[in-house]
């Protein structure tokens, strides 16, 4: 076997350089700007950030879910907003197309997309239906040739800014979720129409919004996938789904520890330097501690789905740990600041509010802990 | 050889993986450097060295080799420069090449461009201005001697004209524009554009066994091992030592105001004001 | 050097094969036999337990350096006059050739600068090396080594100083690898060493977390480069006399490269903060251009210049040429304060040559304190203002 660079280690330290050097020093800016940044979006698309997990015969990267977790992470310790988009488009946004496209759409929206010229958008939640899909009241009714999807949706990620979406259908009430399936939406279509974006806590320059759909009239060629099996398409990527919200959290974990550690070092207080005092002692060794395991708890579950399996349990399990781990750094980042942690000058403000937005993205902790029980056995 | 115009370009890059100068952190209490997990990349100077070769890709008919000296681990850099758009690299690793100074590294380097350009014409060597773990500005004159190339330093833009070398050189308060013939060498202290990202497809490819990634040791360039490494080297380091000050501290206390009285009597005595 | 095999003690056991790290060496008919990928590392020989290699990689020949004589300084020429460096190098040269009981020499090279000579011989030269052609009006570094390399060959020096200009930084490395001899760049101590006469260079390693001293044991000259502002300037004799040495020189076409074609000013010339008798440099306390507008006016009353740490030119507060440190510029004034500044490892290299430090910083435990001759903790904006009040022309 030649002499071989580790992908890992290599992707790794190109996105740390990457969030360094491009996004550390405009991130204020950008979150403070509440826009969709679309200039760092572009410097993704560029490096082919966005098929990083796709293969190389279908234009990507030839990656995996290991890489793509690893990205994740390391762009979430730099701007969650812009890693949530960026997570976005190469999964949710484009997935289905990958999957079910046809030629006339994988040119038309997968490979731009891929480039960043365009920008695609998941549509899942609904104002009376989160983690129930049971109750999507989305449907798409079949109109000779063509499909009419008509609904609300709603906590629509990149909605304001989105090209196409890739929108949650109820086609048979009766069979309920297994009447659930996948529709191809371009922005352009006659009655699409999508509201202003919503003000949100964290992550605010990620827009997100509210999406309705009168009476699109679509193509039948754009459901994505086969009748009826919507729901096990969704389940295929579901894991993925959730490590990758995994993911996010540990970054942003991490990036809330350094600050922390960081601090502490150079602070004093009564004559030392504060990281002397054995409460901020266990602050850090706290953290450090759950990071690492929230670490180890990821890469496990992602070299499962590498490896083919479906990790439905331990993504739920990573996905609420994780976050719980992230908030809790961004609490304590914001403790060993003092009132530092509460200027907006100071990006740990930040992390504590975005740590937000990983609580309720990938399913609320309640309904995951729910679940969890259940694959127990419970 | 001299080129003919409008023919294939050969280029080589050097490139040298250093200590993240970013990462290196300092203990606060006693002001020493923490090593230690700090990651080694590729040198600033050299990536500025890659962007300007592999500009002249866009122009002409011309392949870029990325060459580097080091440890097997040092290959990531070379990964690296493929994944910017080089189209090989090539990683001299040798127990005998540990341990170098400027002379035995540039004899080694020279050693292996003369092997690239037995392999394919080699009509232009860029090289960063100087390492950033070592500053010492050697090797691109020395490599462009053991070649028997002119050489041009502080380079900031570069053009290939014809059998010709068009250069723009940043010095202190000036610019200078100079011709050279070609081949050879070049020193580059900036790029005309920041240097790009990697591509992550070519990222991974770079890490599959079929990559365009070679490594040669000694026998491969035919170096004796009495030129290359420590026992290449002409200059020996006999002692390390801290850097002490050996002043003594004076400490001016009160007010901003009898502090500054104070310091003011003080450079008084010294006949400072 | 070489290795070979004793063909009558050789069994083809072949262990000397399973030692080589290159594959070079071939068993063939019961016989060793060295291939031609060889490098000569010696690997084979502890290997062979029929003494049936033999070597003569050990003996390495002791070069004849006695011959090597006299202390040289390459001087070079800004438009028309000596760089300051070359002078500071002469300076340091003149201590240097005493020790060893040897000539200071200077090289002088260039068109009609005959001129400078009795400068040279005022700084401490004994005698001038001087090559004067109009292919040395302007430098080109194929020109200036060929001549540099010949002086070296025919008047073997024991020493050879260079200024680590951008014109010495082209020269020095290029003409090392001509002649085969080491190079240490960046000195900021020179010595003698009193054993063996040998030069002790001295240089910042790792960032300047260690010094490294070094030494050229077995190549003559001894070449090291020194940064501008490190050394102090030696005194001066007035009038004092020197031997000229004309070299003749004779060029070729093809030693005029690069061919300068035209040469533009660009920005404004960097203030040289390497001359300057008083530097008020900031750092990150500083917060802002505000905080340097405070230090423009102390240096203004105190006949200085501003300089700052590279946090503070990063920031945008200060111009690039005005960094002092690893980074940026050596700096050694008579007096040298440092303001809001931590004092870095990196920044501390840069100014240690200052006669008198004084630093003010809040955080009595800043580095910067124990370089300090002066410290002065607390709020620079409330110390510097002082400073300006009691300060004749400060206010």
């Amino acid at each position: 076997m030649a002499l071989r660079s580790d992908p890992e280690k290599l992707l790794r330290q190109v996105m740390a350089r990457f969030v360094r050097e491009e996004v550390a020093p405009v991130a204020r800016q950008v979150d403070e700007s509440g826009h969709f940044p679309r200039e760092l979006f572009h410097k993704l698309a560029r490096m082919h950030a966005f098929g990083l997990r796709y293969p190389v015969k279908n234009g990507g990267a030839g990656g995996n879910a290991t890489l793509y977790c690893i990205m994740c992470e390391e762009l979430a310790q730099g701007l969650m907003s812009l890693a949530a988009i960026a997570a976005k488009q190469c999964l949710m946004a484009t997935n289905f197309l990958h999957r079910f496209g046809d030629q006339e759409m994988r040119e038309r929206y997968f490979l731009p997309a891929l480039r960043g010229e365009l920008v695609g958008s998941f549509c899942l939640t609904e104002p009376e239906a989160g983690g129930d899909l049971g109750r999507v009241s989305t449907t798409a009714v079949r109109d000779g040739q063509d499909w009419l999807v008509s609904g609300m949706k709603t906590w629509i990620t990149n909605a304001p800014v989105a090209d196409f979406f890739t929108v949650l259908c109820q086609t048979d009430a009766d069979k309920s979720i297994r009447g659930l399936n996948f529709f191809f939406v371009p922005r352009d279509t006659p009655g699409v129409s999508v509201s202003p974006g919503f003000h949100t806590l964290g992550t605010r320059s990620t827009e997100i919004s509210e999406v309705a759909f009168s009476d699109c009239r679509i193509p039948g060629r754009y459901m994505l996938g086969q009748e009826g099996k919507g729901l096990g398409a969704l389940l295929a990527i579901l894991a993925e789904i959730r490590a990758m919200t995994a993911a996010l959290a540990l970054g942003l974990a991490k990036a809330a520890y350094q600050a922390g550690f960081q601090y502490a070092r150079e602070r004093s207080a009564f004559g030392k330097t504060i990281n002397h005092y054995q409460l901020i002692q266990a602050k850090i060794a706290n953290l450090a501690t759950e990071i690492w395991a929230a670490e180890l708890m990821l890469y496990d579950t992602t070299r499962k789905i590498d490896a083919g399996q479906r990790p439905s349990k331990e993504s739920m399990m990573v996905k609420y740990y994780a976050t719980e781990v992230a908030c809790r750094a961004a609490d304590e980042a914001t403790r060993i600041l003092g009132a530092y942690g509460y200027s907006m000058e100071y990006p740990v403000q930040r992390y504590f509010r975005d740590a937000r937005f990983l609580l309720y993205g990938g399913g609320t902790h309640e309904v995951l802990q729910t679940n969890i029980a259940r694959e127990l056995g419970f | 050889m001299a080129r003919e115009a409008g023919s294939f370009l050969g280029v080589a890059v050097l490139v040298k993986q250093v200590p993240d100068s970013a990462e290196i952190k300092m203990d606060p209490q006693t002001g020493t450097l923490l090593r230690e997990g700090v990651p080694a990349v590729m040198n600033p100077d050299d990536r500025l060295g890659l962007e300007t070769a592999l500009l002249l890709k866009d122009g002409l008919d011309a392949s870029v080799t990325a060459l580097s000296m080091g440890p097997p681990q040092a290959l990531d850099v070379l990964s690296e420069a493929l994944a910017m758009g080089a189209d090989r690299g090539v990683l001299l690793s040798d127990r005998n090449f540990a341990g170098a100074d400027t002379w035995a590294t540039s004899y080694t380097l020279g050693r292996a461009l003369e092997r690239l350009g037995q392999q394919e014409s080699l009509d232009l060597v860029v090289c960063g201005r100087q390492a950033s773990d070592g500053d010492t500005a050697q090797i691109g004159p020395q490599v462009a001697e053991h070649l028997g190339w002119p050489q041009v330093t502080y380079v900031e833009r570069l053009a290939v004209e014809e059998c010709e070398l068009r250069a723009w050189r940043r010095l202190p308060g000036l610019v200078q524009e100079v011709l050279c013939p070609l081949p050879a060498v070049v020193t580059v202290l900036a790029s005309p554009v920041a240097p790009r990202w990697p591509l992550l497809d070519r990222l991974l490819m770079a890490c599959r066994s079929e990559a365009p990634l070679e490594v040669w040791d000694a026998a491969d360039i035919a170096a004796p091992a009495a030129s290359t490494g420590l026992k290449g080297s002409l200059t020996r380091v006999v002692r390390t030592f801290s850097p002490k000050s050996g002043r003594v501290t004076s400490w001016l206390e009160g007010s901003a105001g009898e502090q500054a009285q104070a310091l003011i009597n003080e450079l008084r005595n010294h006949k400072l004001i | 050097m070489a290795i070979w095999v004793v063909a009558d003690k050789c069994t083809g056991c072949g262990l000397c094969a399973k030692a080589c790290p290159y594959g070079a060496m071939l068993v063939e008919d019961k016989l060793a036999r060295l291939g031609p990928r060889c490098t000569q590392c010696g690997a084979c020989l502890g290997a062979c337990k029929f003494e049936a290699l033999l070597s003569d990689l050990t003996q390495e020949p002791a070069p004849d350096l006695a011959g090597y004589q006299g202390v040289w300084v390459f001087c070079e020429v800004q438009q028309g006059a000596l760089a300051r460096v070359s002078l500071e190098l002469l300076g340091r040269g003149a201590v240097l050739a005493e020790q060893l009981g040897q000539t200071l020499a200077a090289v002088l090279l260039g068109h009609q600068v005959e001129n400078l000579v009795p400068e040279l011989a005022a700084q401490g030269a004994g005698r001038v090396y001087l090559a004067q052609d109009p292919g040395l009006a302007d430098y080109s570094t194929l020109a200036y080594t060929r001549v540099l390399a010949e002086l070296v060959s025919s008047h073997k020096p024991s020493v050879l100083l260079v200024g680590a200009t951008p014109l010495g930084r082209d020269l020095a490395p290029r003409l090392s690898r001509r002649l085969d001899l080491g190079l240490t760049a960046d000195c900021t101590e020179l010595a003698i060493d009193p054993q063996d006469g040998s030069l002790l260079q001295t240089r910042p390693a790792f960032g300047g977390n260690v010094m490294a001293t070094i030494v050229t044991p077995r190549a003559r000259p001894q070449m090291a480069t020194v940064r501008p502002g490190v050394m102090p300037l030696g005194p001066r004799r007035e009038g004092a006399a020197c031997e000229v040495l004309r070299q003749v020189v004779a060029l070729e076409p093809g030693d005029l490269l690069p061919r300068l074609l035209a040469s533009q000013a660009r920005g404004q010339k960097p203030a040289d903060l390497t001359a300057a008798r008083v530097i008020v440099a900031g750092g990150r306390g500083c917060g802002g251009p505000r905080g340097f507008e405070l230090l423009a006016r102390l240096a203004q009353a105190l006949g200085g210049e501003v300089g700052g740490t590279r946090v503070a030119v990063e920031e945008g507060w200060l111009p690039a040429p005005r960094q002092i440190g690893q980074t940026g510029v050596s700096v050694r004034p008579e007096l040298y304060i440092a303001c809001g500044i931590s004092g870095a490892i990196q920044h501390r290299a840069g100014c240690l040559g200052a006669r008198y430090i004084v630093a003010i910083n809040r955080d009595r435990r800043a580095p910067i304190f124990s370089v300090a001759d002066y410290a002065l903790a607390g709020d620079l904006f409330k110390v510097v203002p002082a400073l300006l009040a009691a300060l004749p022309g400060g206010a």
